[in-house]
C-alpha cells in the first residue's frame, strides 16, 4: 500500500534558517517519500564542511518518520534511525531552488555522484543492515530521490 | 631481486614522472607480514558489524577525494575519466553496503532429522592474506581485497601492481588520515610480484594467497608452491612428510566471456552494451565480453550496429571526459594485439574495423583501434584448430565475432573454450532464457543485463580456467573456513552429569 504523505513540519522548532527552509522545501514534494514503508524513521543531518560531517558535528539535525498515514518532520535526531542522510549547507542552499522533483532528483544525484566542498555534497550513513534498510524500502527511494541513477544507461 | 630501492611510476598516456616511490626489499617485505600478522588480533577485537560500519564510513572519505583518486587512477592507469568512475565506485559502494555480505558468512544452525538443532557452522577467518592485485585495476580490486580481508576479520598484506601502485598508497594514506581501527593489520608492499610471491609462498604466516592474474601465472604458482614442500619433505619415515602446511589459494583469472546475441532483440540498444561490455578501459578486463556470438538472422544488420558504435568511440588523451579508450597498460599488450591479429589473419578471417596501431616507440601513449573480427564458425568449436584470437584472452581493445545458426548452436560455440568467467545473453525468448540459464559453461551468467554493472550483488569467480577454487565467488566467502560444532547439552547434558 501507498502511503498518502502528509508532512507535519512546525518550522518554528528548527534552530537554523537552512533547516527552516529545507523542511518547508520537503514538505512541497511529498511523494518522494512515497517508497517508504511503515516505521521508516531517518535522519536529515546538516554540515557546513566535510570535516564537520567526519567528526560527526552536525549544525542540525531534523527526522522523518513515515508514521502509517503519512509522514511526520520533527527536529531532533530520530530514536532508532534507520540511517542519517548528510548534507552540505550549500547543497541545501542550492536543492531548496529548484523547482520540480525531477531537479531536486538530479541535484541530489550530483551532489552524490560529484560531491565538492564547495559545489555541495550529500552523503548517508546507514544505522541499521543493508538488508533491513532495502527491506524497508530505502533503495527504491534513493532511486526516486537521484542516489541511484545509472549514469552508463543509455 | 630484491635490490630495486625506488620505482618510477609515469604517466601512461604522456610518459611524464607523477612520482617516484621507494620499493619494499625483501627484508622490509618480511617486517610487514610479521607486524600485521601480530596486530591481526586488534581486528578480532571488532565484531563483524563494527568492522563494517568503519569501512562504510571509510567509502565517503573515498568519495570525498573522488576526483584526486580518478586523476591517480587516469595517469598512473591510463584508464578514461569516465571510465574511472566506474572503476572507483565498484568499491565505494561495496564499501558503503559491505555489511551486506554478512549473509555469506553468519551462523549457521542446521536442523536435524527430529527437529534438534544441535549443529551451527561457524565461520572463522583464516588468518592472514597475501594479495596480489594487477595493473588493469589500479584501485578497486586491491582495495577490495584489503576490504574484504578487513571485514571478516584477517589480517592482509596487498600488492597493488608496480604499473600503478600510487592510487592504492593513497587510498591507504586516506585510511591512516582517518585511523582507521586496526589498521596496522592491514599493509601495502610495493615489490615485483615475482620474489614477493615467493615469499608468500614460503612464510608460514600467510594462510591465504589471493591473486589475480592469467590463468598461467596462477598454475605456476601452484607449483612454485609444490616446489616448496618438496624442498622440504621429510623422507626419514619411508614415506614422504611434508611438513609446510597446506594454503589457500584463491584465483582469479583470465576471462574468454562469450556474448550471444539473439534474433528477437533491438540490435541497436544491444550494440551499445555489446561494446561498452566489449571495449570499456580499451578491453583490458578479465570480464569484458570478448567473443561474440551472433544468432544468422540477424547478423549483417548487427554487425552494421556493432560497427557504427564501435567507429563511434574515441580514443586519445584519457583526461578527456570524451574518450571512451586509453593508453594500453604496457607494450606487452600491444605486441598482444598484433599477434592475435595477424595470427586470425592466417585463418581467412575478415577485419571489419580496427586493426590498426599507434606506436610512440615508447612505453606510454600505446593504443590499438578497437578491433572486430570475424571467425568462421566452423574454426571455433575445436580449439586445437581456431585462431589465438578466439580460444585465448584477448586483454585489449581486439573482439571476436562469429555466427550461430539457433540456440545450440550458440550454446556449442559458447562453451567452446577454457575459460568459463562470464557469459552474457540477449535475448527475448523467455524459453530460451531458462535454456541458457542451464546449459552455458560460465560462474557468472548475465541475461539481458546492462554492461558495466556496480550492484553489490555482483560476483567474481569463474569455472575452467578462470578461477580457483571454481564457482562465482564473494571474497568474503573465500576467506573464513566453515567449524562445525554439535552442541548436545540440551539432550545429555543430564547423562553426562
Amino acid at each position: 500500500m501507498k502511503l498518502y504523505v502528509k508532512p507535519t513540519t512546525n518550522n518554528k522548532k528548527y534552530k537554523t534558517e537552512i533547516a527552516k527552509k529545507y523542511t518547508i522545501f520537503l514538505s512541497q514534494y511529498p511523494e518522494i517519500f512515497s517508497d517508504l514503508l511503515y516505521g521508516s524513521h531517518f535522519d536529515f543531518a546538516i554540515y557546513d564542511s566535510m570535516e564537520k560531517y567526519e567528526n560527526e558535528t552536525p549544525v542540525e539535525i531534523f527526522n522523518v518518520f513515515c508514521n502509517g498515514n503519512g509522514i511526520e518532520i520533527n527536529p531532533g535526531k530520530a530514536n532508532g534511525s534507520d540511517l542519517e542522510l548528510a548534507l552540505s549547507v550549500k547543497a541545501i542552499e542550492k536543492l531548496i531552488q529548484t523547482d520540480s522533483k525531477e531537479d531536486y532528483a538530479k541535484l541530489l544525484g550530483t551532489f552524490y555522484n560529484q560531491p565538492d566542498e564547495e559545489r555541495g555534497w550529500i552523503d548517508f550513513l546507514l544505522h541499521k543492515r543493508t538488508q533491513t534498510i532495502i527491506d524497508m524500502g530505502y533503495g527504491r527511494f534513493a532511486k526516486t530521490a537521484g542516489l541511484l541513477d545509472d549514469e552508463n544507461d543509455t | 631481486m630484491s635490490k630495486v630501492k625506488e620505482l618510477e611510476i609515469k604517466n601512461k598516456y604522456t610518459g611524464e614522472l607523477i612520482r617516484s616511490i621507494p620499493a619494499d626489499t625483501l627484508e622490509s617485505l618480511q617486517e610487514k607480514i610479521k607486524k600485521v600478522s601480530k596486530n591481526q588480533y586488534l581486528l578480532k577485537k571488532m565484531t563483524f558489524f563494527e568492522r563494517s560500519q568503519l569501512l562504510s564510513k571509510f567509502a565517503s572519505s573515498l568519495r570525498f577525494k573522488k576526483k584526486q583518486l580518478k586523476d591517480l587512477i587516469v595517469a598512473e592507469g591510463g584508464l578514461p575519466i569516465k571510465y574511472s568512475e566506474w572503476e572507483l565506485n565498484i568499491v565505494t559502494n561495496g564499501f558503503k553496503f559491505c555489511d551486506w555480505y554478512y549473509q555469506f558468512i553468519e551462523d549457521t544452525h542446521l536442523t536435524g532429522i527430529e527437529g534438534e538443532q544441535f549443529v551451527t557452522i561457524k565461520h572463522i577467518p583464516q588468518g592472514l592474506a597475501a594479495c596480489v592485485s594487477p595493473r588493469n585495476t589500479p584501485i578497486s580490486l586491491p582495495l577490495y581485497q584489503m576490504g574484504a580481508n578487513y571485514l571478516v576479520g584477517n589480517a592482509a598484506i596487498v600488492k597493488p601492481s608496480t604499473a600503478c601502485p600510487l592510487t592504492m598508497l593513497e587510498a591507504y594514506s586516506m585510511m591512516e588520515e582517518v585511523n582507521l581501527p586496526a589498521l596496522e593489520a592491514l599493509d601495502l608492499i610495493i615489490a615485483p610480484g615475482e620474489w614477493a610471491i615467493d615469499e608468500f609462498l614460503r612464510s608460514s604466516l600467510v594462510k591465504i594467497l589471493m591473486t589475480i592474474t592469467s590463468s598461467h601465472t596462477a598454475k605456476d604458482i601452484m607449483v612454485r608452491y609444490g616446489q616448496i614442500l618438496k624442498k622440504t619433505v621429510d623422507k626419514s619415515m619411508g614415506v614422504p612428510m611434508y611438513t609446510r602446511p597446506f594454503k589457500q589459494f584463491v584465483f582469479e583469472c583470465a576471462g574468454n566471456d562469450a556474448g550471444i546475441v539473439m534474433d528477437d532483440v533491438n540490435l541497436e540498444q544491444v550494440a551499445k552494451w555489446n561494446v561498452m561490455a566489449s571495449y570499456t578501459n580499451s578491453g583490458q578486463q578479465c570480464f569484458s565480453m570478448k567473443r561474440i556470438i551472433v544468432h544468422r538472422d540477424i547478423y549483417d544488420d548487427y554487425i552494421d550496429c556493432l560497427i557504427k558504435e564501435i567507429e563511434n568511440l574515441k580514443f586519445g588523451d584519457p583526461t578527456d571526459p570524451d574518450v571512451d579508450i586509453g593508453p594500453l597498460g604496457s607494450r606487452k599488450i600491444l605486441m598482444m594485439m598484433e599477434v592475435m591479429v595477424a595470427d586470425a589473419k592466417k585463418y581467412n578471417t575478415k577485419i571489419y574495423t580496427g586493426g590498426e596501431k599507434v606506436d610512440t616507440g615508447e612505453d606510454y601513449g600505446l593504443f590499438y583501434e578497437p578491433t572486430l573480427v570475424e571467425i568462421r564458425p566452423e574454426i571455433c568449436v575445436d580449439l586445437v584448430k581456431s585462431p589465438f584470437l578466439w580460444r585465448e584472452e584477448a586483454f585489449g581493445p581486439v573482439r571476436s565475432v562469429t555466427k550461430a545458426n539457433d540456440l545450440k548452436d550458440a550454446i556449442r560455440l559458447a562453451n567452446a573454450s577454457n575459460y568459463g568467467m562470464r557469459a552474457v545473453v540477449y535475448t527475448s525468448n523467455l524459453k530460451s532464457i531458462e535454456i541458457f540459464k542451464n546449459k552455458l559453461e560460465a560462474a557468472n551468467i548475465y541475461i539481458n543485463a546492462k554492461p558495466m554493472l556496480t550492484d553489490i550483488t555482483v560476483a567474481l569467480g569463474g569455472i575452467k580456467d578462470s578461477a580457483y577454487p571454481p564457482g562465482c565467488k564473494y571474497y568474503p566467502q573465500e576467506l573464513v573456513f566453515g567449524k562445525y560444532i554439535y552442541d548436545g547439552t540440551p539432550a545429555n547434558l543430564n547423562k553426562i552429569k
